[in-house]
């Protein structure tokens, strides 16, 4: 399955970036992500609830960040694995500044297996959709704090993002 | 397709259902029809861990004619939507909706409540629900508050329901003055899901030309949304061919059609299009 | 002999049990202390298993065992291939994959528990470590390099095989036209009603094991189950309980069966084992599966000289039963219902990481139907020519039969021409034409295809079966009188309870009511072959038919010699031996008190009452048979006849079918405005039954045409899981058929039947697809793989670079 889009951010092609490959940025931005340890350089152990709606599960994977051209390029590694199946995607994103805008386009490719992929088939890409659409609102908010600072606490998409994750997790099994 | 073990309360009352699904944000859930909830269960895709039941809550499952509402108690049934005579006189689109959904066997136990909060991308209430610019009732534990159907549908399989909180009723401003409705589905050969399914609420002027349309349109996106486009060609025009085609060329606008193993998303979208325009005239006929 | 029964439309007397749900299905089979049995089966389509860590399941309370792979490889044999073609290769398949996965759903571990909810609970916790392969699933590309399935083959090329005669060079080198289509069969789930089921019950003292399963096969599957597991034949006893459906899905000896079996030997507990239905996709064989060109060499006139197809066949990731076997049977049928002087078959059996493929209903023959049929409707589009005038150009005459084909075989007996009369003088062919042209001035699409099948069916000579070809059947009279037939036909949904009464009931001129057929229970039955390839009847009524001769001989034998009757002056009628002059008195009106059999002080069992009678029953020649005081001199007591028939040809059906239908210009909609089926299956037993499996079988075809298919993503993934996608043909997508015979009977055995269990799905089709293509004639189209789906259609009708 092919995903790919292009979100805006108001911040900095650096502050952007920097956000991405920051496993704390990551791991609060992730829909789902419990756990996100640095393993390696550029690799991650992730533990994460995905899903919509009732749908969803623990997968728990590996994330590795490639390619790493700060502050325009790099490449996301992933694999997970978990009851209702399992997923393996690597997508490419590139950060493009425009004034006062950040671009970031992604494209990758997921392949997912198991249960979700023998019956969830119309629904797979809209989730993944989703998912990535509440990934890089989170990251926008995160972007726009300097490293170092509180992750945002005030602001409408921190409370949109909160109590949208609040809600996920309400659904969730554990 | 064994769901993995949990537990199964009926209450009673809606406010002990409401209690229960409190005592438990992270693993109860509202079990109604079940017939979206179950399969997700046998899949193992959802593990809940505590099923309230509140199909055998009587309360819950009603459908009135109140002043100038039509009530209907989330409970209630396709069936009984399907078959209410009250509603083929007052509001026909609700039961031409109803009748579309799977066959009878699961038209008896599935619930209008049920679809609407579960909010399939191709679930046929919510389409009816936002032509008839319905009005949701929703009980929690901080009790209860009223969204509008067209604020409701978020996202794919995700709705303004908050944790703990159940849909308890579904009001609609019963039509009044000269209208029309109608309900076009293409249902998906094996899982009976809208392909597309277009709900069309016409406000109709005396001579026959529209004041206002109402487009409710399912299985197109990934939520049941309003074609704004085709609403605003359809106000204060006569509804004759040309109109009606120009009309329902609008209704992907704004929507990245879904694409699956049964159909492309441009072949989706003409389908909209043809079956707004099929619905337009049947409404207006 | 007066037929009450045969010929007449008898309601089943399966009916009243199966729809009182008082039926037996395997699951409804309920032991003490039966074990459950859930499987951990693989999600990947290709990868190597590192490690299967059962710890947490077995820890997990009500578990009792878990196996791997690896602990039973070298305790049971490989799932058995019955094909022996030549340099084919067979992997090594065991019953549960041990270092490697070649397709999802292959089975890993098997846990076992006091209960299914336990077991099934448990196989999420078994962890299962696989380091995933490149996947492999399209069949050309499997055949043409890349990553291969099985190591030591070297390639993805089960086999190859030439096959046909007369001389395909010169046809097409020689033709005054040819042409070339490429055409897919996409693989299709059977999808029976009931899934898998098996039940093994092993008994440690007695050392006897039997084992329930759903299956089309019980005896082939002893012997096989036997010598899998390393069991005497003769200690194990496998019974089918009811059967709901098999297509040709329950023809074959599966995993689970040789698994069960040896778990319940390890447990000394009846063990069971209830398929899923996602299983059921995944896991249970799947049908078709073709990817080839058709190629057609021919005259001006419409004269076919030549016909070759080009076929790669997607095998799966190994071989169930007849996996192999199953595209030679397209290569047997490529002469379709027409003289064809050269015929050729190439195909490339490729594995693929996919479940296996075998038979379902049809088995081969659909696709070499469906590829000869729409040759024809594109050598009639060439010419500009009437479809139905170009069949009837290529068809053999009635009296050119036993006709050769250049495929081998000799087809026993045939009236196309009437077929195609019959079904075009219901349709109304000429004004349906005229009615289609009126249309097409008006813009609507309207089309109509025509099919004239033959098919090969009541497998079959021995000589060309893997495993024998004749069927078994015993007939016997009780001595209270009533009759037990034991046949070794496995009907799974076709009607043999009944059918079979009905012949041996008017054979022996009792009622029907006074009949039981008994089949599927290897400890009560006689050695059979099983049900599929439309056999039943054909093979295994004959076989009781003939037993019923054989019996009625011996009948007339203790008959004569009770009544001294001299030679020739004994007849039978209505069920009663009568002397020549009795016969005349019964003729006369007179009668003779008759001493039913039984009615005598409670408990006893009358003796015949013989002295000076001029007639008997053969209720009473069954009962002195037993009592055996007044047998004629070397006549062995009892009164039963076995006999095993083999036959000496297959049989072949054929037919016409007609279907009519239009398209929504706007939408791509098809809806069926007419469908006629005119079939000939021989001799007709039951018409009711007859008219049933046609309905299943054009049911089941209409599905291929225009709804299934099984689809595998790149990565071997089966994405249509459940029947919420894979679409199977419901009640409103069935147009009312409008059904009729002709009647050509078969010289291949006594009865004159051929068969009719896969005809229906054979012949109808390449009309439903043949109608819809002429439908989107206006617009140039030529052909339109299948399952054609409404967007396919409309495809068609906007594409700018057609003509409208």
């Amino acid at each position: 399955m092919k995903l790919e889009g292009t979100h805006e951010l108001e911040a900095t092609r650096e502050r952007v970036y920097q956000s991405l490959v920051n496993p704390d940025v990551l791991q609060r931005c992730i829909p789902g992500c419990q756990r996100l340890e640095r393993t390696g350089e550029n690799t991650f152990a992730a533990t994460i609830r995905a899903g919509v709606g009732s749908i969803k599960g623990v997968f728990d994977g590996n994330v590795r960040l490639e390619d790493l051209r700060e502050p325009d390029h790099f490449r996301i590694v992933v694999d997970g694995k978990g009851p209702p199946g399992f997923l393996k995607g690597a997508g490419d994103l590139d950060l493009q500044q425009e004034g006062a805008i950040t671009k970031v386009k992604y494209a990758g490719d997921v392949q997912v297996g198991g249960t979700i992929a023998g019956v969830g088939q119309r629904m797979i890409q809209g989730t993944a959709k989703m998912m990535a659409v509440q990934f890089f609102t989170c990251l926008g908010a995160e972007a726009k704090v300097a490293p170092g600072e509180p992750p945002p606490k005030q602001g409408f998409f921190r409370n949109a993002l909160r109590w949208f994750s609040g809600w996920l997790k309400s659904l969730f099994r554990r | 397709m064994i769901p993995a073990a949990f537990d199964y309360k009926a209450p009673a009352t809606l406010e002990e259902a409401v209690s229960l699904l409190a005592g438990d944000p992270d693993g109860a859930k509202v079990l109604a029809g079940g017939h979206s909830l179950i399969p997700a269960m046998k899949l193992r895709l959802a593990q809940p861990q505590l099923l309230v039941d509140i199909a055998r809550i009587k309360s819950l499952s009603y459908i009135r004619e109140e002043g100038n509402q039509i009530l209907i108690g989330a409970t209630t049934t396709h069936y009984e939507l399907e078959s209410s005579d009250l509603l083929k006189r007052i509001c026909p689109l609700l039961p031409a909706c109803a009748a579309t959904i799977g066959d009878v066997q699961v038209r008896n136990k599935g619930t209008i409540g049920g679809s609407i909060a579960h909010s399939d991308p191709a679930g046929d209430w919510p389409a009816a629900v936002l032509a008839l610019d319905a009005d949701l009732v929703l009980v929690g534990p901080n009790g209860e508050r009223t969204v509008k159907a067209t604020d409701f549908f978020i996202d794919l399989l995700t709705t303004d329901l908050q944790p703990g909180e159940i849909l308890r009723e579904i009001r609609i401003a019963k039509p009044s003055g000269r209208f029309g409705q109608a309900y076009q589905k293409v249902p998906h050969p094996a899982s009976g899901f809208a392909v597309v399914g277009v709900a069309v609420h016409l406000s109709l002027n005396d001579d026959g030309s529209c004041k206002s349309a109402q487009i409710g349109v399912t299985g197109v996106g990934t939520k049941a949304y309003r074609a704004e486009g085709v609403e605003t060609a359809l106000a204060g025009k006569s509804l004759d061919e040309q109109t009606i085609a120009a009309a329902a060329a609008h209704v992907c606008d704004g929507v990245d059609p879904n694409a699956d193993l049964y159909a492309s998303s441009d072949y989706r979208c003409h389908l909209a299009q043809i079956h707004t325009k099929r619905a337009i005239q049947a409404a207006k006929a | 002999m007066p037929n009450n029964y045969v010929g007449q439309r008898v309601r089943r007397t399966e009916d009243p049990r199966l729809i009182k749900g008082l039926a037996h299905y395997v699951d409804d089979i309920a032991l003490p202390g039966t074990l459950h049995v859930a499987f951990v089966r693989s999600v990947y389509a290709h990868a190597k298993i590192n490690s299967v860590d059962t710890s947490a399941a077995l820890a997990t309370p009500g578990v009792v065992a878990v196996y791997t792979g690896k602990d039973v490889a070298g305790k049971i044999g490989p799932v058995p291939c019955a094909s022996a073609l030549p340099g084919l290769k067979v992997p090594d398949h065991r019953v549960m994959a041990t270092d490697k996965v070649y397709f999802v759903g292959h089975p890993i571990a098997a846990v076992v528990a006091t209960d299914r909810y336990a077991a099934r609970d448990a196989v999420d916790l078994v962890a299962v470590d696989y380091e995933d392969l490149p996947v492999v699933t399209d069949v050309e590309a499997a055949a043409a390099g890349g990553t291969v399935i099985h190591e030591s083959f070297g390639d993805n090329i089960a086999y190859k095989m030439t096959a046909g005669e007369g001389d395909i060079e010169a046809a097409f080198a020689a033709a005054e036209r040819t042409l070339k289509q490429r055409i897919l069969h996409k693989r299709l789930a059977p999808i029976a009603m009931e899934p898998r089921g098996v039940l093994a019950r092993y008994f440690p003292g007695e050392e006897e094991l039997t084992l329930w399963s759903s299956t089309q096969i019980p005896h082939l599957m002893r012997t096989q189950v036997a010598l899998m597991i390393g069991f005497p034949e003769n200690k194990l006893r496998v019974i089918t309980p009811e059967v709901g459906g098999g297509f040709g899905s329950k023809l074959n000896v599966y995993a689970e069966e040789a698994l069960l079996s040896w778990i319940s030997m390890q447990l000394n507990k009846p063990v069971k084992w209830i398929e899923t239905r996602r299983e059921n996709i995944l896991a249970t064989i799947h049908g078709r599966g073709q990817v080839g060109d058709i190629e057609v060499a021919f005259k001006n006139d419409g004269t076919i000289t030549g016909l070759r197809y080009n076929v790669f066949a997607d095998l799966g990731a190994y071989h169930q039963l007849l996996t192999p076997a199953i595209p030679t049977l397209t290569g047997l049928m490529l002469s379709g219902a027409y003289k064809i002087p050269a015929i050729q078959i190439n195909i490339t059996g490729c594995f693929t990481n996919k479940m296996a493929t075998d038979a379902y209903r049809g088995a081969g023959r659909p696709e070499a139907t469906y590829v000869v049929e729409r040759a024809m409707d594109l050598v009639a589009a060439d010419l500009g020519a009437d479809p139905a005038e170009i069949r009837r150009r290529n068809f053999p005459r009635k009296d050119e039969f036993p006709f050769h084909t250049a495929t081998g075989l000799d087809y026993d007996s045939g009236d196309y021409e009437a077929a195609l009369d019959k079904a075009q003088e219901i349709i109304g062919y000429k004004q349906l034409r005229e009615q289609q042209k009126q249309a097409r001035d008006e813009g609507r699409l309207m089309g109509i295809g025509v099919s004239t099948y033959v098919e090969i069916c009541a497998l079959g000579p021995s000589q060309a079966m893997p495993a024998g070809g004749w069927e078994s059947a015993t007939v016997r009279i009780e001595p209270t009188g009533k009759v037990t037939v034991l046949t070794g036909a496995s009907p799974h949904g076709q009607g043999q309870e009944t059918s079979f009464a009905q012949i041996v009931a008017d054979e022996l001129g009792i009622s029907i009511n006074d009949i039981t057929v008994i089949h599927g229970d290897t400890g009560v039955v006689q050695y059979g072959i099983g049900t599929f390839g439309s056999r039943a009847t054909a093979v295994g009524g004959t076989a009781v038919f003939v037993a019923v001769q054989k019996l009625k001989e011996k009948a007339e034998k203790i008959a004569g010699h009770i009544l001294q009757a001299e030679a020739g002056r004994l007849s039978f009628e209505g069920g009663k031996y009568s002397l020549a002059k009795a016969a005349a008195a019964g003729a006369a009106g007179e009668s003779e008190p008759v001493y039913p059999v039984g009615e005598g002080p409670a408990g006893a069992l009358p003796e015949p009452q013989t002295e000076g009678r001029t007639s008997l029953t053969i209720q009473e020649v069954a009962l002195a048979a037993h009592i055996a005081k007044e047998l004629p001199p070397d006549t062995e007591p009892g009164l039963s006849a076995t006999y095993f028939f083999e036959p000496k040809n297959f049989t072949f059906p054929f037919g016409t079918h007609i279907a009519v239908v239009e398209v929504d210009r706007e939408t791509g909609d098809i809806k069926f405005l007419r469908y006629v089926a005119v079939d000939d299956c021989g001799k007709v037993i039951n018409p009711m039954l007859v008219d049933g499996q046609v309905h299943g079988g054009i049911v089941q075809s209409i599905g291929q045409a225009m709804y299934e298919e099984v689809v595998y993503d790149e990565q071997g993934q089966l994405i249509t899981g459940t029947l919420m996608d894979y679409a199977l043909p419901r009640a409103k997508h069935i147009p009312n058929f409008e059904l009729d015979r002709t009647e050509t009977p078969s010289p291949v055995n006594p009865l004159g039947v051929k068969g009719v269990g896969e005809a229906g799905t054979i012949g109808s089709t390449p009309a439903i697809v043949g109608a819809i293509v002429d439908a989107l004639a206006p617009f140039g189209v030529k052909h339109l793989d299948m399952p054609i789906k409404p967007e396919d259609v409309w495809r068609v009708i906007n594409d700018d670079s057609r003509s409208v």
